[in-house]
């Protein structure tokens, strides 16, 4: 009883999905942008102590680097060696921005800045000269960048950030059982409340039946006899809840018990079973029916038939018909009904959902016709436009 | 030393000799204390690139002023300062580009 129980709310509805999918997409992007600003906040706080544990050394050298500049502009062009140095490539360019001398090697120059790090990843210091000498406003340094820095901090933002993954992705899976769990208890409570009645049902549903089978028709006034049959009717569509019911409750794990079902005759027999509610709403079959076996279990391809033509009974319009084609592997049944709209339809499975309200049931039929068909590998098609009908087609 | 001096020769005794340069600037300049190369790379320090050099020198040329002077305030009272605004614009001009093509320093550092 408790296995059967989890096991009907632990799969996920259709709208149950969405609202989860809608979900999670949103919680994703919000932890990676989340994520994706620290990293990138820590990133450049790293470069920046990176830069100032050098800027007390490249001023040092820029400082003695504008003094032999000095020199040279007092005894240029007699002398014009433009002054090296090994610890450091420098390179010196005017107010207009035009290079004067260069030694450096990246070409990423910025005058705006007074120090960062290049695209070939050296670093540049850039001092303006209050005196040009030599005609320099800016003198550039350039040191490479040795990286060690970089491998550090991605380093630590994989470790980090790997570490925020698991856990927002832990706190997200708890989010979502919350979101879920008011959904999934009311079920739970639906479930455990049908379970209770259906038992009650059981007893006074088969006497009617019966007692109805036993009443000498022939014996009573031909008034008597429509009122006897509208109650046969009632009783039988009790009886198909009943099924539903039960099914979902108690039988679903119960399986196999397969045997080779010959699927023409079941459908015949189901048709006469189901002649009396059809009458009553003026509905006519047109049939076209071939021999077809299938190995199956006979009790549960009876619900999945059942529920299809109870839903063309009961959907349909008065003097409708109801086409049924059996071929070789496919079951046809379509109606002359009130139809589904397209974006509902991908929710017709759902246990409880009922578009309709103005006809009974429970929402459960075609709930229990899609765990079948998946139980027994076979494919189920709804085809519909409102106002015109609905077709489904069963494939095996 | 001794390429200055080459380079002073060359350029009096060239054929070329006779530009805007030679002609106004190099005679007078000859007695002054400071040679025009020694002038310019203050001009040079105090102005940066070579438009705002060229401006600086014709501005000047045209309007000198003890306190824009880059010569020293003795210097400038023992020689005083308008010496150039007779010189025809023209010829200023060009004096002066030849000036700066002179003594730049752009592309002659090794
Ligand atoms: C008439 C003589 C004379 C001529 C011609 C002359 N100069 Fe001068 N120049 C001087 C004297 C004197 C000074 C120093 C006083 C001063 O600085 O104004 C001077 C100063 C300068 C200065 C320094 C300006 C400053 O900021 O004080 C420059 C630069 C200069 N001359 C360039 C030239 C050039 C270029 C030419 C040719 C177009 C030229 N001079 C022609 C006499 C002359």
């Amino acid at each position: 009883m408790l296995v059967s129980k989890s096991k009907g709310t632990n799969s996920l509805l259709a709208s149950e999905k969405k609202s989860l999918y809608r979900f999670l997409t949103l919680y994703v992007l919000m932890m990676m942008s989340i994520i994706v600003l620290i990293a990138l906040f820590y990133y450049q706080n790293q470069e920046k102590m990176m830069f100032l544990s050098k800027r007390d050394m490249l001023s040092d050298y820029a400082y003695e680097q504008i003094k032999k500049l000095k020199i040279l502009h007092n005894t240029f062009p007699a002398d014009n060696a433009y002054p090296r140095d090994s610890r450091f490539k420098s390179g010196i360019y005017d107010l207009e921005y035009v290079k004067i001398f260069s030694l450096l090697e990246s070409e990423d120059i910025d005058f705006t800045k007074d120090m960062y790090r290049t695209s070939d990843n050296k670093i540049h210091f850039v001092k303006t000269l209050f005196e040009y000498y030599l005609g320099a406003k800016y003198l550039f340094l350039e040191i490479p960048d040795d990286g060690d820095w970089r491998e550090e901090t991605w380093e630590n933002i994989f470790i980090f950030g790997g570490l925020a993954i698991v856990f927002f992705t832990i706190i997200g899976f708890y989010i979502a059982n919350l979101f879920l769990s008011p959904m999934r208890s009311s079920l739970l409570l639906l479930d455990r409340f049908i379970k209770d009645t259906t038992h009650e049902l059981n007893t006074p549903l088969s006497t009617i039946l019966a007692n109805i089978e036993m009443i000498d028709t022939s014996s009573i006034g031909e008034d008597n006899q429509k009122k006897i049959n509208r109650i046969n009717i009632a009783a039988k569509t009790v009886s198909q809840l009943y099924q539903d019911l039960t099914y979902i409750t108690l039988e679903q794990d119960i399986h196999k018990n397969d045997e080779k079902v010959e699927t023409k005759a079941l459908i015949e027999n189901r048709i006469e079973y189901f002649d009396s509610l059809a009458k009553s709403k003026d509905i006519t079959f047109v049939l076209d029916l071939k021999k077809s076996y299938i190995h199956i279990n006979r009790h549960k391809w009876t619900r999945v038939i059942d529920n299809i033509i109870s839903n063309a009974i009961k959907y349909n319009n008065r003097k409708g018909v109801i086409y049924i084609t059996l071929k070789k592997n496919t079951l046809t049944i379509s109606d002359t009904g009130i139809g589904i709209e397209l974006t509902k339809i991908p929710f017709v499975f759902d246990r409880y959902i009922r578009f309709n309200h103005s006809e009974g049931g429970f929402g459960i039929g075609l709930n229990i016709v899609k765990k079948i068909i998946e139980e027994y590998d076979m494919k189920i098609e709804i085809k519909s436009k409102p106002n015109e009908g609905t077709q489904v087609v069963i494939r095996w | 030393m001794v390429r200055i001096l080459v380079f002073v020769s060359i350029v009096l005794f060239s054929s070329h000799a006779d530009d805007a340069y030679e002609r106004n600037c190099i005679k007078c300049h000859e007695v002054l204390p400071f040679s025009l190369r020694e002038i310019f790379m203050r001009y040079l320090a105090a102005y940066g690139g070579e438009n705002n050099v060229k401006v600086g020198l014709n501005h000047y040329f045209k309007y000198p002023a003890k306190d824009i002077s880059v010569m020293s305030i003795a210097f400038l009272n023992h020689y005083g300062i308008d010496h150039h605004s007779k010189i025809n614009e023209k010829e200023l001009k060009q004096a002066i580009d030849i000036y700066w093509q002179k003594h730049k320093v752009i592309g002659r550092l090794k």
